[in-house]
């Protein structure tokens, strides 16, 4: 009975695809130049979905519960953005710079470093130090953490100013460590130590080079406005799972709690973002490669090539921390058996909050992209959410090769299916999609282990 | 145990302990949030006369039956569904549709025909057509159940606002349709607010008559183990599909009944009063009010309303920004409802 369904619904596979081959390719073959704008379309807008999906798989498949926060935090990217960019590009037409906005983000990050340096920093010092001395000490730098996110979204056109000491410092730093961890393993004495005394300064001149080329090149300011709101989006995101999903998973099992919860942070964030901003559409301001370039007929804008880059990149990244590296291990563990993890010895708070951090954060970057190409507005949110669940129930829901293959499947079967009806119907096709996968092939393209 | 006597003595010693005291205020919970709503109805009521009451009571109404149809599924059969909206919109277009007696020509927009027919003859087609499309619907809705189940009823809700939006011959996509007629009972047409009100108020009691009956029968009990354990009853030989589409389907006709209503007394419909958010909204006033209860949905669309027209006498707060206000306070309150009700105020059924 089981193995006679199984065999229909791949007939049906079978049949399906070759259908929409055999459309795509008579397609081609009537106007291959229309054919490759569109191909080259799916693949851009595949990329944002695939960026959505990545990122909606890796907490997905960590806490198995939706968070709608998710498609807020793509919105919340895009208006980062436009927040703080609009000031300057748009001379001063939509400008926005909102005090309760500036404070109330500077207390999130301010409350969301102190507890990321209370999770982090204090267990290991608190056996050196007095705890009073600590807590003033971790206090003080998370208040300053606030006070700082302040100044950034108080003098955005001032950005590359405030940001490039941090950013010489940070890559400094980060570098130093880096060649240390590579170090270590080759060498050890007192040949690491010169080793690592040498790096330290070629990172510090690399740090100050990257500093002084930041701060003398304001047109930086758009990609540090990009960095900005990412990290505004993955700490919103913290924030929310340690304040609120953390109490909620202790008192109830059921996905449905966190999931109605959610629903009401997307309302209410998506209502902020009209009063804020008005909930007309807005543009973005252009990005390096907004000119379109003719290619084969077709006309392609750099941009869009950055965003697969993104995409493709993204992906990487997430594979190797999930792969190789012990934090990877515990977001898997967890996904796995959360209990069990906990038995064995995994901060699963920390971990959880950090997985949600990075998701926010992929959320964001996704709905900046998306932002570039057409416009922005405070709905954007909840379809850019819903394209990327999409994606990754058509990859295979929890498999993060899947959730990049479903998000380019998406967006090239919305593309070619709007060859011949108009481009409103592209919602409609990717929801026929989903109910056709959930239908047939519930697990999807490529089904998690 | 407690006699009567220490029990007083015990509340004038809650005055002195806080946590006691907010313990004793959750239990007493029901009680407080049935008062302060209906005190608040009333002295909104004495407040603006007559006048606002009556405009305020039809969109009560309106709002009332959308929510006690949605709480039939959500509440008594546990299925999260965040499409309704789809069902408001195609009941209101059939009505508009059939109704309307525009004469676009003159007005040199997109023309779709016109039927003029009365309104007591288009409302059950629009019940009916959006009963049809909820049987179809839920045909394929019914093997989803938890997160996916809201996922794929989010795609419905995109799909119908899709189609009200770009089906330009039918509904004239974002110019919406407009001169629909009010309802007419031989030569007395419901033209004024208190007789429409009345009307309303009467589809109301019929809608809460009918969930009444179902909640109450042995069908509403098989829909509440449905909720509760759907492999237990199907063991029993009970076919819970069957279940789960009837009531989908009555939920969707009452829904259309509303959009019905809605169409005649805004006389113009368009794609925006059919948006995703609204549908959210909708969920949102049934959980504030209580899950699995016929009267906590009355509570919540009243307490929804309340909070709507209240945010407009607030001095600090613009009046464009009203709508996205209410959204915003509704969301805050959904949360903490999540938080320590998962009820909601009145519920029987936690989510």
């Amino acid at each position: 009975m089981i193995a006679q369904r199984i065999s229909l619904n791949n007939l049906l596979a079978v049949v399906l695809t070759l259908a929409a081959a055999a459309y795509v390719g008579w397609k081609v073959s009537q106007a291959p130049n229309q054919a490759i704008q569109f191909a080259f379309n799916g693949l851009s807008v595949g990329a944002v979905y695939a960026l959505l999906a990545i990122g909606f798989t890796l907490v997905y498949s960590t806490v198995w519960f939706f968070d709608l926060y998710y498609g807020a935090a793509a919105a919340l990217g895009a208006y980062g953005v436009f927040y703080l960019r609009s000031q300057e590009t748009l001379g001063g037409l939509y400008a926005v710079n909102n005090i309760v906005v500036n404070v109330l983000f500077a207390a999130v990050t301010a409350g969301v470093v102190a507890w990321a340096l209370h999770a982090s920093v204090y267990p290991r010092l608190r056996s050196r130090l007095q705890p009073t001395v600590l807590r003033g000490m971790l206090g003080l730098l998370a208040a300053g953490a606030g006070v700082y996110t302040g100044v950034v979204l108080t003098f955005p056109q001032e950005l590359h100013v405030i940001l490039s000491p941090v950013l010489g410092i940070g890559i400094a730093v980060g570098a130093t460590w880096f060649l240390y961890q590579a170090f270590q393993g080759l060498v050890a004495g007192r040949v690491l130590l010169a080793l690592v005394a040498v790096s330290g300064v070629a990172a510090a001149a690399l740090g100050a080079y990257c500093g002084y080329f930041v701060f003398n090149a304001p047109e930086s300011k758009l990609y540090l406005s990009w960095g900005v709101s990412c990290m505004l989006a993955g700490v919103v995101g913290l924030a929310l799972y340690r304040g609120l999903y953390v109490y909620m998973r202790e008192r109830s099992r059921s996905p449905l709690i966190m999931l109605v919860a959610s629903l009401g942070i997307l309302l209410a964030m998506t209502a902020f973002t009209s009063i804020v901003f008005e909930s007309t559409p807005r543009p973005l301001p252009e990005a390096l490669g907004s000119e379109p370039w003719t290619f084969a007929g077709a006309t392609i804008k750099g941009f869009n090539v950055f965003t697969v880059g993104v995409a493709l990149a993204g992906f990487l990244f997430l594979l190797y921390l999930l792969q190789y590296t012990s934090f990877g291990m515990a977001v898997r563990a967890i996904g796995d058996d959360e209990e069990v993890s906990k038995v064995v010895g995994i901060n699963t708070t920390t971990v959880i909050a950090a997985v949600f951090f990075i998701g926010a954060v992929y959320a964001a970057l996704a709905g900046i992209l998306s932002g570039h190409d057409t416009a922005i507005q405070p709905r954007m949110g909840l379809l850019l959410l819903l394209k990327g669940w999409i994606a990754s129930v058509v990859g295979g829901i929890g498999n993060l090769h899947g959730a990049i293959l479903g998000g380019f499947v998406l967006g090239m079967i919305e593309q070619f299916g709007i060859w011949d009806l108009a481009g409103e119907w592209r919602d409609v096709i990717s929801f026929v999609l989903l109910i056709l996968f959930l239908s047939f092939w519930p697990r999807g393209l490529l089904p998690r282990k | 145990m407690q006699t009567d006597t220490e029990h007083r003595t015990s509340l004038l010693r809650l005055a002195g302990n806080p946590r006691e005291l907010l313990a004793a205020a959750r239990s007493n919970l029901e009680l407080w949030a049935n008062l302060l709503i209906i005190a608040w109805a009333l002295g909104f009521m004495l407040w603006q006369g007559v006048g606002f009451a009556i405009s305020v009571g039809t969109v009560f109404a309106i709002w009332a039956i959308l929510s006690v149809s949605l709480n039939l599924v959500v509440g008594f059969t546990g299925l999260l569904s965040v499409g309704h909206v789809g069902f408001f919109g195609i009941g209101a277009y059939t009505v508009a549709i059939l109704t309307s007696q525009a004469e676009y020509e003159q007005l040199r927009t997109e023309a779709i025909p016109t039927f003029g027919w009365p309104f007591f003859a288009a409302l059950p087609v629009g019940v009916l057509l959006a009963g049809l499309v909820a049987l179809a619907v839920g045909v394929v809705f019914n093997r989803f159940r938890d997160d996916i189940y809201v996922l794929v009823s989010f795609g419905f809700a995109i799909i119908s606002f899709n189609v009200f939006l770009n089906w330009r011959g039918l509904t004239r996509g974002a110019f919406g349709i407009h001169d629909i007629p009010r309802p007419q009972v031989g030569g007395w047409a419901l033209s004024g607010e208190l007789e429409f009100l009345a009307f309303v108020l009467a589809a109301l009691g019929l809608i809460v008559l009918i969930s009444w009956f179902i909640v109450t029968s042995s069908f509403g009990r098989v829909l509440t183990t449905i909720r509760e354990d759907e492999e237990a009853i199907a063991v029993f030989g009970y076919r819970t599909t069957h279940y789960k589409l009837a009531v989908w389907t009555i939920s969707a006709m009452m829904a259309g009944l509303a959009g019905g209503l809605f169409a005649s007394w805004t006389s113009f419909v368009d794609p925006n009063s059919f948006i995703l958010l609204e549908s959210m909204l909708l969920v949102a006033i049934v959980i504030l009010g209580g899950l699995a209860t016929i009267w906590g949905s009355l509570l919540g669309a009243m307490a929804f309303v309340l909070l709507e027209e209240g945010m407009r006498f607030l001095p600090f707060l613009p009046t464009i920004h009203v709508g996205q206000a209410r959204l915003v306070v509704l969301g805050i309150l959904l949360v903490l409802l999540m938080l320590f009700r998962p009820q909601g105020l009145v519920g029987r059924y936690k989510l």
